[in-house]
């Protein structure tokens, strides 16, 4: 095995600040495609680098700009974990689209669901406001549009121009793996994960290049790869829920000062 | 004539405030500030509350539960009567379908309220998820609640108003009570599913690890029961307490009390076992969830609230020939019965959003808050105030609390095709 993917003394130390937990017992298997569920040409995946991540939160402000997301609601929430060898460590937090989300099943009018490439959608439009599905997520990424956004986004055009509607209040929203662009680029015969113009914001504005999407029924995909060759994890996978992120655990070989 | 008006204008007719009045006042005033937050509600949306994405769900589901649970009398006794055939107990079986029609539309009010789109209220009932549970809630709801509306027309068929009116219509309400047993045997299937289900709502959620567990259905179900026969008699009694409208057969509600005291003792049973196989092995959320009730916010709520007024007292009191035969303290014990069902469901649904489990590995258990704001308070008020204000009116117009009806209903007429039935 390649000793720079795993490094077991890593390992200890991560399990130190709890992010081995989860990594451990996945840490040499290959990523799955979705065993049930969405059966789609794509399955669409995300794979955030800890090495890299600096945690400058240019992610947060892009998906904020492209989805005219308010700014008190993070659709990407990047958080410190813990430390490393004098590193500090984060994890961004998009919604996870998982293959048995919770929030699909809880959903009393199929406003939450399932598209084939497995995107978990939100239909504004159909949404009775209940928050079952908010009470749900283990992930806590959907935010209740508690009050009605009608000021001008602050940072549009700096970070972005939205691409998609504006939220009504009274719905829940949430992160869409920026469907609107791998919509588009798709029908413009390019490939989501390679071409900026297919792939999400957050990954296109990413500094350190930390995040990674791609196709997972395409073993060739930048995410296919480096799920095979690097150990990763996944936020409570206990919990079955199948989440389409992924994580590689932070190395501090890898790290910069 | 101007002589005649100025007489009337200048001398006030002395009305005499009756406590009538006074009650109806008392509850104008609470209706008329839920109107008035109301609107402020659906003006400015929901973040004048003081819910949050910890805490989503609040005092409104709080109402919202315990309203269908207090209902909960209106199927069980229904099937008593109808279905086992224990056809004594029709009277109080006819005030139970009156709490239970009431206790469902103020659910209703609180839902209304508490969602973000009321607008879109009945998508719950034309798109369907059917591995939801909530769908299944709704839609149990919605028929019961039309089930209910069909049990109660004879209750409405007697208002004396309408019936000198529309005599007609009157006869065809009145007629609807030879289907009460078909209609009980909906309200059973209806109910059974839906009283489980709404515990079943928090069971599944394996986000929250103090709600995550099969038993919530059976506690859901088993606390409704009590609650429900509980409240009906509660009221049935401090009606007849208040009003020489309201006639009860002391004897009747004194057997269905000491019925209960058993029931209180099997909800002991299931509630206190939950409570002890909690305590052992440290599971994370689920242990802290496990403190808060016994030893943190709401842990009065637990102790005192549910476990000693709610269960131990009252099944005592109706357990004890003496205080089960004394008014007062059956009374008493009925009350603290129905209110011990609502703690129970208040501490259900905030233990589970107390406690935030964070998807950071690593992360330590933290605790959030929540307190109702003035607006959910005054708006909650309201919807009690509604369902006061309607069981009133019922005792009063309607009859709803009189045992002695009990031979007139139950007397088959034969009637020939076309003609006018009158009682």
């Amino acid at each position: 095995m390649d000793n720079k993917n795993v490094n077991r003394r890593d390992f200890l130390k991560l399990a130190a600040i709890g992010v081995a937990a989860a990594a451990g017992t996945k840490a040499i298997k290959p990523a799955e495609a979705s065993s049930e569920g969405p059966k789609g040409e794509h399955q669409w995946a995300m794979v955030m680098d800890q090495s890299k991540c600096t945690g400058c939160g240019y992610c947060t402000l892009a998906c904020r700009a492209h989805n005219d997301v308010p700014p008190d609601i993070s659709w990407n929430e990047v958080s410190e974990v813990g430390q490393l060898d004098g590193h500090i460590v984060y994890i961004a937090r998009p919604c996870m689209h998982c293959e048995k989300a919770p929030c699909v099943e809880v959903c009393p009018v199929k406003a939450s669901y399932y598209r084939d490439d497995g995107i978990v959608m939100m239909d504004y439009d159909r949404c009775i406001g209940c928050r079952y599905c908010q009470v749900a997520c283990p992930y806590d990424a959907r935010s209740f549009n508690w009050k009605a956004f009608e000021e001008p986004n602050p940072v549009v055009p700096e970070w972005g121009e939205p691409e998609v509607e504006r939220r009504p209040r009274g719905v829940p929203e949430k992160c869409s793996f920026c469907y609107q662009t791998i919509d588009r680029g798709l029908s413009l015969g390019l490939t989501p994960g390679v071409d900026r113009d297919a792939t999400p914001a957050c990954c296109n504005v990413c500094p350190t290049g930390a995040r990674i999407f791609g196709d997972l029924n395409d073993p060739n995909s930048n995410v296919s790869q480096v799920l095979q060759k690097h150990a990763h994890f996944r936020l409570r996978e206990n919990l079955g829920t199948g989440p389409r992120v992924y994580y590689l655990p932070a190395d501090p070989e890898e790290m910069e000062a | 004539m101007f002589k005649n008006l100025r007489a009337k204008l200048g001398k006030p007719a002395s009305v005499k405030v009756t406590p009538w009045m006074l009650w109806l006042g008392f509850l104008g005033l609470l209706l008329l500030s839920a109107l008035v937050t109301g609107i402020l509600v659906f003006w400015q949306g929901l973040w004048i509350t003081n819910l949050t994405d910890l805490v989503p769900w609040g005092l409104w589901i709080t109402i919202d539960l315990s309203s269908i649970a207090l209902s909960a009398g209106a199927f069980s006794l229904c099937a008593g009567v109808y279905l086992i055939g224990l056809k004594r107990y029709q009277p109080i079986a006819r005030t139970a379908t009156f709490v239970g029609l009431i206790g469902y539309t103020m659910a209703m009010l609180a839902l209304v309220l508490d969602i973000g789109r009321p607008d879109r209220f009945w998508h719950a009932v034309v798109y369907w998820n059917m591995h939801s549970l909530m769908w299944e809630v709704t839609m149990c709801v919605v028929l019961y609640l039309t089930v209910l509306v069909f049990e109660a027309m004879p209750v409405f068929a007697g208002f004396e108003w309408f019936r000198a009116r529309w005599p007609k219509i009157a006869g065809k309400m009145e007629h609807l009570h030879y289907y009460a047993p078909i209609l009980a045997i909906l309200g059973l299937g209806l109910s059974s599913l839906h009283q489980s289900s709404l515990g079943a709502m928090y069971g599944v959620i394996k986000a929250r690890p103090f709600w995550f567990k099969p038993e919530m259905s059976v506690l859901f179900m088993f606390s409704a029961l009590v609650g429900g026969i509980a409240l009906t008699l509660f009221a049935s009694m401090l009606a007849s307490r208040l009003t020489p409208k309201a006639k009860v057969n002391d004897a009747l509600i004194e057997r269905v009390a000491g019925f209960l005291a058993w029931l209180l003792i099997g909800y002991f049973y299931f509630r206190a076992w939950d409570t002890f196989a909690q305590t052992y092995t440290y599971d994370p959320g689920r242990t802290e969830g496990l403190h808060l009730v016994t030893s943190g916010v709401l842990s009065f709520n637990f102790w005192i609230g549910e476990m000693l007024l709610g269960i131990l007292i009252p099944m005592v009191l109706l357990l004890y020939n003496k205080t089960r035969q004394h008014r007062f303290w059956r009374m008493m014990a009925l009350f603290l019965v129905a209110a011990g069902v609502v703690a129970y469901r208040w501490d259900t649904n905030l233990v589970g959003s107390l406690v935030v489990v964070s998807y950071l590995p690593g992360a330590a258990i933290s605790y959030t808050s929540y307190r109702p704001s003035l607006v959910e308070w005054l708006t909650g008020f309201g919807v009690i105030a509604y369902g006061l204000l309607a069981f009133s009116l019922g005792v009063k117009y309607l009859r709803v609390v009189d045992h002695t009806l009990v031979s007139q209903e139950h007397e088959t007429v034969d009637v020939k095709a076309g003609e006018v039935v009158t009682v």
